[in-house]
């Protein structure tokens, strides 16, 4: 594992990868670009980052998480609680929009803390715990609205948030997303933090005797995933213009998705916020292109599974294989002495 | 034979034990077959402590129930809470194998619907409910077949895998049937032709039967027996002489042919199927499988355990009802639980450790 030729080959093998993934965009954008009705124009290109920009964001954080060998299924959940918090709040509490925000973004890091306490100091697997975290947020979600309250009327200076834009073309959520992926880049690819996340995941044991605050640094990336989930639901809010309890249901896996899509490994240590970038395009894109196209929107579904299987199965074939030839060549070098 | 001769090592602390609550048993007696017999009773509730708690709970609610609302307890209501938790239990019986072997399975909820609507199909083509009921079970045994090969065959993660199959099976099902609902089954399905009464009986003599089998192979079987080696430590199983890879791709499969059975059980209650049907019943199986005490990552866990925590997390939402609180509040209480269960997990191991 440690040998230099084998680190430097999968370097190269992850440059690979998202070379890849780069194709498969281009390659959809070719195809529906033919197949598709104004598919190939600027307000389409800015209505794909607009619709992709909730689960763009969570992706992003989630990629993080995914670094350090966790996963956080409580994201979804947490967006539905923020958004109907939001709402009530605004509505029901009186306070002012910006208060409003603050306290939303606020109550999503301490739900975030709530997971990272419980993997920290309890030492449980992520896993379980935003298992736990995913029932209970929708839960308290549906218990808030008693599950039929629908909170609307936001006024327009908030909505714009999310349907305008700005000089005419961009959407407003845009600078929002990309900020996050800005951030989020620099964390992971600039940053000790980003370096100490992967020590954690390839061994959390190991990160630990090198002197990295494993307890610290895990809290760290819950605590963003659940903040920056709290941005996703006031986005979301702004865009469709009304919070109801089943906001962002199954956003989990559809991030998931695209951080595997974008060559991380679920079991942590590898991963880079560039291909999570792309995992989500291609599946926007391969989204949007199909109903353009007038295809059916199941077939989206079918598709992404199906990439996501042929992406992974091929990576592991080529693993087998490269694995193999090392051990040919090295059976070779060896035979002589 | 006595536990001294057996493992002269272990005496002195259990000793200390019985006078001294903070037991720090060894791993060996729990999961040992025959470890458990030569404890007395006492110390069994002490080892099994985690299943007997979610027994607690359960009893303790039935008892609030008991007293509170007492209309709780017809015959009609205890009929419904089971015929709803036979689905969940056949599923979260499946899931608890590959949890023990140290997997995951999310895809349980759209096989379920896969099997399903064939059975639905397939009934309506006037097939005997039997035999379509076989082909659904095969149905759920080929889908887990398919997980199984790319997970033990490929080496893929068991979580991103399954996801994938999730969304494909639920979107391909979408796609086929456009939403639409197996109608007009014949009255001979409804309950297997057996009236409400009869077929009721029959769903809970047919999971009572699966379920005891379940426990009993898991517990003696050789078969199970490797489930739990593969899941706590694949290589020392491997140089035991089992082969976890194909151990893996069996629990998949039979995890499969557990969600078929489950699915045909829970059909025939009604007149149509609903191609949504089995929507999130995977978390909930992981949930019930880890509430009764199924540890996630792998090796551990007694099936039987499962019980308690499936009718905790059923009876959770008919109980608000009978207490007259807003039945909305069922999946925050229940979320409430499955932290609970976990967090007590991992405090008592983390005091074990010391």
């Amino acid at each position: 594992m440690s040998t230099n030729p084998t680190a430097a080959s999968t370097s190269r093998a992850i440059l690979r990868f998202e070379t890849l993934l780069a194709l498969v965009l281009l390659l959809e954008i070719l195809i529906f670009s033919k197949t598709g009705v104004n598919f190939a124009s600027r307000e389409n290109l800015f209505e794909v980052l607009r619709l992709s920009t909730e689960i763009g964001v969570l992706a992003l954080v989630m990629t993080p998480i995914i670094l350090t060998g966790g996963i956080d299924l409580s994201v979804g959940s947490m967006l539905g609680l923020c958004a109907v918090l939001f709402g009530k709040m605004w509505r029901d509490g009186g306070l002012p929009i910006p208060l409003a925000l603050a306290g939303t973004v606020a109550v999503g890091a301490a739900g975030g803390g709530l997971n990272a306490l419980l993997i920290t100091r309890l030492g449980l697997p992520p896993l379980i715990v935003t298992l736990g975290s995913f029932s209970l947020f929708r839960g308290l979600a549906e218990g808030i609205t008693r599950g039929v309250d629908n909170f609307t009327n936001f006024p327009k200076s908030y909505l714009f948030f999310g349907q305008g834009y700005l000089f005419g073309f961009i959407p407003a959520q845009l600078p929002a997303f990309a900020l996050v992926a800005v951030g989020v880049w620099l964390l992971v690819h600039r940053t000790i933090f980003g370096r100490s996340f992967r020590a954690i995941g390839f061994s959390p044991e190991g990160a630990s005797y090198a002197g990295i605050p494993v307890a610290k640094r895990l809290a760290l990336v819950y605590v963003i995933a659940g903040a920056i989930a709290a941005l996703a639901a006031l986005i979301y809010v702004a865009r469709v213009g009304q919070a109801k309890a089943d906001a962002g249901t199954g956003y989990e896996l559809l991030a998931i998705t695209a951080v595997v899509l974008g060559g991380a490994s679920i079991f942590g240590g590898t991963g880079t916020v560039h291909g999570t970038l792309l995992g989500v395009l291609v599946v926007a894109v391969l989204k949007i292109g199909l109903t353009l196209s007038d295809q059916p929107s199941e077939l989206a579904g079918i598709l992404t599974g199906g990439l996501l299987l042929a992406v992974l199965a091929s990576e592991a074939l080529l693993k087998k294989l490269s694995a193999r030839r090392a051990r040919a060549s090295q059976a070779s070098v060896s035979a002589p002495t | 034979m006595t536990k001294e001769n057996r493992n002269p090592k272990q005496k002195p602390q259990a000793e200390k034990s019985s006078s001294n609550l903070e037991l720090r048993h060894s791993s060996v007696i729990r999961h040992s077959p025959a470890g458990p017999k030569l404890l007395s009773k006492g110390r069994s509730f002490v080892i099994y402590f985690r299943e007997w708690s979610v027994a607690f709970a359960l009893f303790a609610l039935l008892l609030v129930l008991a007293v509170v609302a007492p209309g709780f307890f017809q015959k009609s209501q205890l009929l419904s809470i089971c015929s709803t938790a036979v689905p969940v239990l056949l599923v979260a019986c499946g899931i608890s194998l590959v949890i023990i072997s140290r997997q995951i399975d999310i895809s349980a909820g759209s096989q379920f619907a896969v099997c399903s609507v064939l059975l639905g199909l397939l009934v309506q083509a006037h097939w005997p409910t039997l035999l379509a009921g076989l082909m659904a079970i095969l149905a759920g045994a080929c889908c887990g077949a398919f997980n199984g090969a790319l997970i033990a065959g490929l080496r893929l993660p068991s979580i991103v895998v399954t996801l994938a199959t999730m969304a494909t099976w639920r979107e391909g099902l979408r796609w086929w049937r456009q939403g639409e609902f197996v109608r007009d089954l014949p009255e001979s399905f409804q309950w297997f032709g057996l009236g409400q009464a009869g077929g009721q009986a029959a769903v809970l003599v047919t999971t009572v039967v699966l379920f005891v089998l379940v426990v009993f192979g898991m517990k003696h079987f050789s078969a199970g027996r490797f489930v739990y080696a593969v899941g706590s430590d694949a290589e020392a199983a491997r140089l035991a002489g089992i082969r976890p890879a194909r151990v893996t791709f069996w629990v998949f499969v039979v995890a499969g042919a557990l969600t078929g059975v489950a699915a045909l059980l829970n059909a025939v209650r009604f007149a149509d199927v609903d191609p949504k049907t089995g929507t999130g019943i995977e978390l909930q199986a992981i949930a019930s499988a880890v509430v009764g005490g199924v540890a996630i990552s792998g090796g551990r866990g007694k099936l039987w355990g499962v019980l308690p925590g499936v009718l905790l997390l059923v009876c959770i939402a008919p109980a608000l009802v009978f207490l007259k609180l807003p039945p909305q509040w069922e999946k925050a209480l229940q979320g409430c639980i499955i932290l609970l269960a976990v967090a007590a997990d991992g405090w008592r191991s983390a005091r074990e450790k010391g």
